[in-house]
């Protein structure tokens, strides 16, 4: 056996990365067990306030003319926009051979993966009568209707379907050799499931190379959803004439939005995420700069777009887009726009500064107030337009209800339980990958 | 009785490999298991480039004509003019064609690759013979496959 | 080119070539300053792209940067060329629709005043990140200004000269749409001059490591299919909302021949062409698959600006000719001097 640098061989060096991986899943500790109890409360609350909503109806959430979508869709958005950062980690920086992907990218597809689950439940809620949801699936029914291909919530169904899909997919292939590692370290009902899990992987040199196209054709077909998902999502919006709404900048815009806000939750998550399981030697300072750096330039488009918008309303000499936009920065949700501004646009402009791209609280605090300032911005798109359009004699406004609060807060609290399952049962980092580039 | 080597080293590993191959013993005999992929296995080994491409070439194809072929014929079939565009509207359809085709490509290039591994394998699953982070290298008799 | 040897030559040549384009522009014939906007508006998104995809590989550590960036750079002083051609076209302001109703924004000052301003701090913020070593200290910094002035450049240059030829249309995305396309042409121009430097690079798949062919090549595909992304963007929303100050732009260009095949040629030029020559991973550093791609690239940028200005602006076909020979001629001047330059 050949002595490395460390004194250690290269078969230490491997069974060190089997050990300290597979460490996070011993039994939780207090901390681990308390984080869980309050997301399952969340979730229950959500559930039992989701359950009144489809005795009582639609109601007894805040909606009422003009605003007939608000929080649910900006949850959905919110929720879609947090998973493109997990395909962009894991999918795009594969093909961009960029090393520093392989501390993040299993926690990132599992982002992605959970931020679907819970972005797919809110069109359900939003109905209202969730029952109906199958109206949206396109089969041959007796009431000899198809779905109408032509409108952008259709679009959403695909789009986010195949996202979900093959994220699904994506996650699955990585964690296929992890599997059939993990399962030479477990005992019992786990081992019998990460062996079916790893469906017999052997690790031979054929099973690799078909392994290593299908790796690199999956992040090749995952990496146009990063930009085509949330375009169709932003064009739910674009494609009316409401003012605000109607806008071809959308689609890049919310793009770089939800990768705005996607980094910020993989920079919310990961944090904690290493000091709990003393993963300080795989996810380094320097990964978290890697990401900070996409953060702060995801930001730099964000507030393009906002001057370009604000610009332009003014520029055009149409009342109504000028109305639109006084509205948002001067109008009844002025404080939420303003936060938005200083959230999204100016808090990641500290991260020009070396010092605080590496400071890992810094960054933890910049992302939880760049996660609040892209729910906000969704929030004020969606509800400012929709109060304040073209009549003047159907203004309104709009408060949500204690119902969809506690909805949104079950969402939070569905994705932190779905997360933290996850941390404990399966490998959180890349188990292979990372011994690859040891 | 198969000949079975087992390295901790991947330089052992790949110098032991490429003897093999030196004294000529068949490429087809040898077998291999590594903890990760090893690039090098496949230029000694002399792979060919694996055929998954084709399935993903196949899968998306068909996803886009399924995407276009679609919409356009349940259009034809209940012609309904809504928000005045088109029967046939292709911008629209195109979208649902993208989706399509990558979710097809995507579905079928991970089928081929089961297909191709010839996963799930049964034996993989019950097998107890485990190697942990060892490159090992198997060579087979003749009569054996 | 022995005259370029010459103290000075490039400075002379670049003197008689503005002298001839301003003799051409600022000449009473119909057709003069609109030709010379197009002209214009092709060279700015070249040099300039050309020196972003430099900036741009330099903030990403980009390793293809290193064999083509004293070319790509070298095309810094044409930004002072624009800056000249921008004052030129002073007289042709006057016929924009909104000239006989100047706002605050939209007034002939003010108009060329800031455009002017962003193309010289252009030229500035080039100047410095070119002087800068290709791996020091502070050359990301720089690059990132640039980068920062060439957006803000690229999107007066749309809004401003483009888009208010149509006033009252608006489309926010246009800024972003004409940035993508100038580093699209960008590294178009890089894979060409990639070319011209090695001949034929040996296709190197050793290992996963690739040539600096097949990286640009990578760069162009994934482009190409960004640029789809934001032309379907900007089409379908003006598509789908129907609404008649914004189909009228579109309709005037997809209505009627020749507008029509022109149109759907850029598609072709700019997509359709680019994406099947570049899908495999062998035709990526074919340098006969690469050199045509790049081409058609430029050529699709090239008639795309035609297509957004032939509506509403005039063309001399004469002038046209004059002004273009003469920026391609100092184009390929400057880049065939920092060669010889080069060590």
């Amino acid at each position: 056996m050949t002595r490395g640098e460390g004194g250690m061989g290269n078969g230490e060096k491997y069974a060190k990365v089997d050990r300290d991986i597979l460490a996070a899943m011993e039994k939780p500790g207090r901390l681990y067990l308390a984080g869980l109890a309050v997301a399952a409360s969340l979730v229950v609350i959500g559930g039992i306030l989701w359950a009144y909503q489809i005795r009582s109806g639609l109601g007894v959430a805040g909606y009422t003319h003009p605003v007939g979508w608000a929080v649910y869709i900006t949850n959905f958005v919110f929720w879609v926009g947090i998973a493109h950062s997990g395909t962009l980690i894991s999918a795009v920086l594969y093909l961009f051979r960029a090393r520093y992907r392989t501390s993040f990218n299993r926690a990132a597809e599992a982002m992605t993966v959970f931020a679907l689950m819970v972005a797919g439940l809110f069109p359900l809620i939003h109905l209202g009568r969730s029952w109906l949801f199958y109206y949206l699936i396109p089969y041959p029914n007796q009431r000899q209707l198809w779905v109408n291909f032509r409108s952008p919530l259709i679009w959403d169904v695909f789009a986010v379907g195949t996202y979900f899909t093959v994220s699904l997919v994506f996650f699955y292939v990585g964690m296929i050799p992890d599997f059939a590692a993990a399962k030479q370290h477990v005992a019992g009902i786990r081992k019998r499931i990460f062996s079916v899990l790893s469906l017999g992987w052997k690790g031979t040199e054929r099973e690799w190379r078909h392994y290593g196209m299908l790796y690199l054709f999956l992040a090749a077909f995952a990496t146009p959803l990063v930009a085509s998902v949330h375009s169709v999502v932003s064009w739910d919006f674009a494609m009316s004439i409401v003012p605000g709404w109607h806008t071809t900048i959308f689609a890049p815009y919310f793009v770089a939005g939800a990768i705005l806000s996607g980094t910020a939750m993989v920079i919310t998550l990961v944090v904690p995420l290493r000091k709990a399981m003393n993963l300080h030697e795989y996810i380094t300072d320097d990964h978290f700069e890697s990401i900070a750096k996409i953060l702060l330039f995801t930001s730099l488009i964000v507030s393009y777009a906002y001057i370009v918008e604000f610009g332009m309303a003014s520029y055009s000499g149409n009342i109504f887009e000028m109305e639109a936009f006084r509205y948002r920065a001067l109008g009844e949700f002025r404080y939420l726009t303003w936060a938005m501004i200083f959230c999204n646009s100016l808090v990641p402009l500290t991260l020009f500064a070396k010092r605080l791209r590496r400071n890992t609280t810094f960054l933890l605090v910049v992302s939880l107030l760049v996660n609040v300032g892209m729910w906000l911005e969704r929030f004020v798109i969606i509800v400012t337009s929709l109060a304040h359009d073209f009549d003047p004699y159907v203004w309104g406004t709009y408060r949500p209800t204690y119902v969809e609060v506690g909805i949104s807060l079950g969402s939070f609290g569905l994705f932190f339980l779905l997360y933290l399952l996850f941390v404990k049962n399966l490998p959180v980092l890349s188990i292979s990958e990372i011994k690859e580039h040891l | 009785m198969a000949d079975r080597r087992i390295f901790e080293d991947r330089e052992q590993f790949l110098e032991a490999l490429r003897l093999l191959v030196r004294e000529g013993v068949p490429r087809d005999r040898i077998r291999v298991f590594t903890p990760f992929g090893v690039p090098e296995v496949e230029e000694i080994l002399l792979g060919k480039r694996s055929k998954v491409r084709f399935f993903a070439l196949i899968g998306a194809a068909s996803g886009t004509v399924t995407g276009f072929a679609f919409t356009i014929l349940t259009s034809l079939s209940w012609p309904l003019i809504v928000g005045g565009k088109p029967i046939v509207s292709v911008p629209p359809f195109l979208i649902i064609a993208f989706a399509l085709t990558i979710l097809f490509g995507a579905l079928s290039t991970f089928a081929g690759f089961l297909l191709m591994s010839r996963l799930p394998s049964p034996s993989g699953i019950r097998s107890e013979e485990e190697y942990g982070n060892a490159f090992v290298i198997l060579v087979e008799d003749g009569g054996r496959r | 080119m022995a005259f370029l040897e010459k103290k000075g030559g490039l400075a002379v040549l670049i003197a008689a070539a503005g002298a001839l384009m301003a003799i051409v522009s600022l000449s009473p014939a119909p057709g003069r300053g609109g030709s010379l906007l197009l002209a214009f508006l092709f060279f700015v998104a070249v040099v300039e792209g050309c020196i972003a995809a430099a900036a741009a590989g330099a903030t990403v550590n980009a390793r293809w940067v290193g064999s083509v960036r004293k070319e790509l750079l070298s095309v810094t002083p044409l930004l002072l060329v624009a800056s000249f051609l921008l004052l030129l076209l002073i007289p042709f302001v006057d016929s924009y629709p909104w000239a006989g109703r100047p706002g605050i924004w939209l007034r002939k000052d003010f108009f060329i005043g800031r455009n002017l301003a962003f193309l010289l701090l252009a030229y500035v913020t080039a100047r410095r990140f070119a002087a800068s070593p290709a791996d020091g200290e502070g050359t990301k910094v720089r690059a990132a200004w640039y980068l920062f002035v060439f957006v803000v450049s690229q999107s007066l240059t749309a809004f401003d000269l483009v888009m208010s030829l149509e006033h009252p249309w608006v489309s926010t995305l246009l800024g972003g749409y004409f940035f993508i396309e100038a580093l699209y042409g960008g590294f178009a121009v890089s894979a060409l001059l990639c070319l011209q430097r090695s001949g034929t690079p040996p296709a190197d798949r050793a290992h996963g490591s690739r040539s600096d062919l097949s990286d640009l090549s990578i760069l162009m595909f994934g482009f190409s299919i960004l640029w789809a992304g934001m032309f379907f963007a900007q089409f379908l929303t003006i598509w789908y909302g129907n609404i008649p100050e914004e189909v009228g732009f579109i309709a005037r260009r997809v209505a009627a021949s020749p507008m029509r095949e022109l149109s759907v040629a850029v598609l072709f030029l700019l997509f359709f062409i680019p994406i099947p020559a570049l899908l495999s991973t062998r035709a990526k550093s074919n340098p006969y698959v690469v050199s045509v791609v790049a081409l058609s690239i430029l050529s699709g940028i090239l008639v795309e600006r035609y297509v957004f200005l032939a509506p509403v602006v005039r063309f001399s076909p004469v002038a046209l000719a004059i002004d273009f020979a003469c920026l391609l001629f100092l184009f390929v001047a400057v880049v065939t001097d920092s060669r010889r330059t080069l060590k």
